[in-house]
């Protein structure tokens, strides 16, 4: 609780503190902080659209949010790729009412206001009997994002033009997030994205992609017919359900032995390491992660980037997997946000490998899988709970390590190496704070440049 | 007034028809009672053992592209299970902690419009329409409408599902899971 008024810096300092690792549980619904990440964040920051493959051929296009624009990211005639706003320079309709497609052109349905796939308006209905020929058609293309780049087929826009160049914003970390995609082979997206709604503050299901705490009870059911691997070892902390028995519960095997990546501008990794995953998966699976130890992919993810074998997350909304897969949160309000699941496939592995693998996509996340059936509920009760006058004023808490995180730099990585912790959590609430305050480029990428501990 | 009897009013092999339509329907009442009354065990031994159980994303695409609207087998989904899959959803609802449906989602299952499309003798192709009401916890309400096509198996002990393909009416799904059965 803060006596600052709403809006002021000094309110939003107020509502995150990394010392005692507590948030103000209004950044959850407050509908002026939702509308500050929509300006601040989701206005400037560069933002995942789609993979390229997803878009092969001259026309095709894909739909994608950026905050509360939506974007058709289109295939063009030379095989270039742009990124055009979906709203007619007419008067406003959609251009374009589809979430995928392949068009020659877009027509808006409203009076035939026709532009090209490079956004340019080609076509204008009645324009020498009612225009009189007056109207310049080369000043009302399709307006563009501000830029739009492609980092190994992974493509990417922000609407800021000041904002620092595609590679610079993911740096080193960001960069190692998707090489552990991107590098696992000859990388293609499946067709087919999976998208859900759930009734919870986008940043709910954000914080949960670096959360190793709950797996062994939320996911409970999933490791008791064997989805994930259990450990014997157990720490209950006095845990019982509400027969008052023990629910036994099983942490994941790699739970003490985890690696977290803390990057500038707010991106991170946070998770089992290679070795210890090493120890769980099954010899037959072990090359699920060891293919980042050859020569080609190790290039680009260096001996440190290599041992990451959690979830990596880029500021803001995009968590990668570690079987190939991206979760998009998409904000829509301050308590609806959908989920976005892209799936990829490496076209060098074998049909068996490839049809074994969209088992485990399947399977595992999206609405139905068997892990993230079990996540909606957590995050859309939590929301509504954020909206209690009383209960709002109870603390978030982000404690677990605080004050133990020791930063080692080294490969131009910031890591920390601890048993499960809430640290890149922590450092998303801690950059999300300076994104929402407006700072500015330089200032924004000196605040969230990790220092020796957190 | 003299009452006709009905064979000899109605050709056989309509009757034979109406019969087969009044056991395709009971099988379907059936299914959606045990699945209403959370008797999943049941339920799941009503599939074959080599059962196919999917569904495929849907797309809102323009017309013309139309042939591309539904995701395919090999192509992301949904639900792309084999039996022991489904088993293991059933089993997963079993251990007590499965939270999604704890407590329970309360579900209607109501299957309309069923048109037996090809009848091989050992099997049947059959469309259904459905409509799934869900409410959970206070006061959630998802409802899925779509549609079914199932393959059934004619087996000593009834029909079995031998495959079954869900085509819902959404795109952008506007529930927080699918933690149920269709
Ligand atoms: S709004 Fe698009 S043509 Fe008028
Ligand atoms: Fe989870």
């Amino acid at each position: 609780m803060t006596t600052a008024a709403p809006g002021t810096t000094a309110y939003l300092e107020s509502l995150v503190n990394v010392a005692t690792g507590e948030l103000d549980r209004r950044i959850f619904s407050d509908e002026e902080i939702f509308e500050l990440e929509m300006k601040h964040i989701f206005g400037r920051a560069w933002l995942f659209l789609c993979h390229e493959t997803q878009i092969p051929k001259k026309g095709d296009f894909f739909e994608a949010p950026m905050g509360k624009d939506n974007v058709l990211v289109v295939r063009q005639r030379d095989g270039g790729i742009k990124a055009l706003l979906n709203t007619c320079t007419h008067r406003g309709n959609a251009v374009c009412r589809a979430e995928e497609g392949n068009v020659r052109n877009f027509m808006c349905t409203y009076h035939g206001w026709t532009f090209g796939l490079d956004g340019e308006l080609v076509g204008v209905p009645g324009m020498s009997d009612f225009y009189h020929d007056d109207l310049d058609k080369t000043k009302h293309p399709l307006r563009k994002v501000a830029q739009l780049d492609n980092y190994k087929g992974f493509i990417f826009a922000t609407m800021d033009p000041q904002a620092p160049p595609l590679l610079e914003f993911l740096g080193r970390t960001g960069r190692i997030g998707i090489d552990l995609l991107a590098e696992r082979g000859d990388i293609e997206a499946r067709p087919g994205v999976q998208k859900f709604t759930l009734n919870c503050n986008w940043k709910f299901a954000v914080d949960n992609a670096f959360d190793y705490y709950h797996p062994q009870i939320t996911h409970i059911s999933a490791q008791a017919v064997g989805m994930i691997p259990s450990a014997d070892a157990t720490d209950t902390g006095g845990a019982k359900t509400d027969e008052g028995k023990s629910l036994g519960v099983q942490r994941l095997p790699t739970d003490l032995d985890t690696l977290v990546a803390l990057g500038e501008y707010g991106h991170a990794i946070s998770g089992p390491s290679l070795d210890s995953i090493l120890k769980t998966l099954p010899t037959e699976m072990h090359e699920l992660v060891t293919w980042r130890q050859n020569p080609g992919p190790l290039a680009f993810l260096g001996p440190v980037g290599s041992r990451f074998a959690g979830h990596p997350h880029l500021f803001p909304t995009a968590w990668f997997t570690m079987d190939s897969q991206i979760s998009l949160r998409v904000p829509r309000s301050a308590g609806v946000t959908e989920v976005w699941w892209f799936s990829f496939r490496d076209r060098n592995e074998s049909p068996e490998e490839q049809r074994a693998q969209l088992g485990r996509q399947i399977h595992s996340f999206g609405p139905a899988g068997f892990l993230e059936q079990e996540d909606g509920e957590n995050w859309s009760q939590s929301t509504m709970q954020t909206r209690g006058g009383a209960s709002r004023d109870i603390p978030q808490l982000l404690k677990m390590g605080l004050g133990r995180g020791k930063i080692i730099h080294e490969d131009g990585v910031a890591r920390i190496e601890a048993p499960v912790n809430e640290y890149a959590q922590l450092w998303t609430y801690l950059s999300w704070l300076e994104w929402v305050k407006g700072t500015g480029w330089d200032e924004l990428r000196s605040s969230t440049t990790p220092g020796d501990h957190i | 007034m003299e009452t006709m009897r009905l064979e000899t009013a109605i050709a056989p092999e309509k009757i034979a028809a109406m019969y087969l339509q009044y056991e395709v329907e009971r099988f379907y009442t059936h299914e959606a009672a045990l699945l209403d009354h959370l008797r999943f065990e049941e339920w799941v031994d009503l599939f074959t053992d080599d059962t196919a159980y999917f569904m495929p994303i849907r797309r809102t695409v323009p017309r013309r592209n139309l042939s591309r609207e539904f995701t395919r087998p090999g192509e992301m989904a949904f639900f792309d299970d084999d039996k022991a899959t489904l088993v293991g959803r059933v089993q997963k609802l079993g251990t007590g902690t499965a939270w999604a449906e704890d407590p329970p989602s309360r579900t209607r299952h109501l299957v309309t419009n069923v048109r037996i499309v090809e009848d091989s003798g050992t099997e049947l192709t059959v469309e259904t329409c459905f409509h799934l009401y869900r409410t959970r916890l206070k006061s959630e309400i998802d409802e899925w409408i779509g549609r079914r096509e199932d393959v059934l198996r004619r087996t000593e002990e009834g029909f079995r599902i031998a495959r079954r393909h869900i085509y819902l009416d959404q795109t952008i799904l506007l529930s927080q899971n699918l933690s149920n059965f269709f």
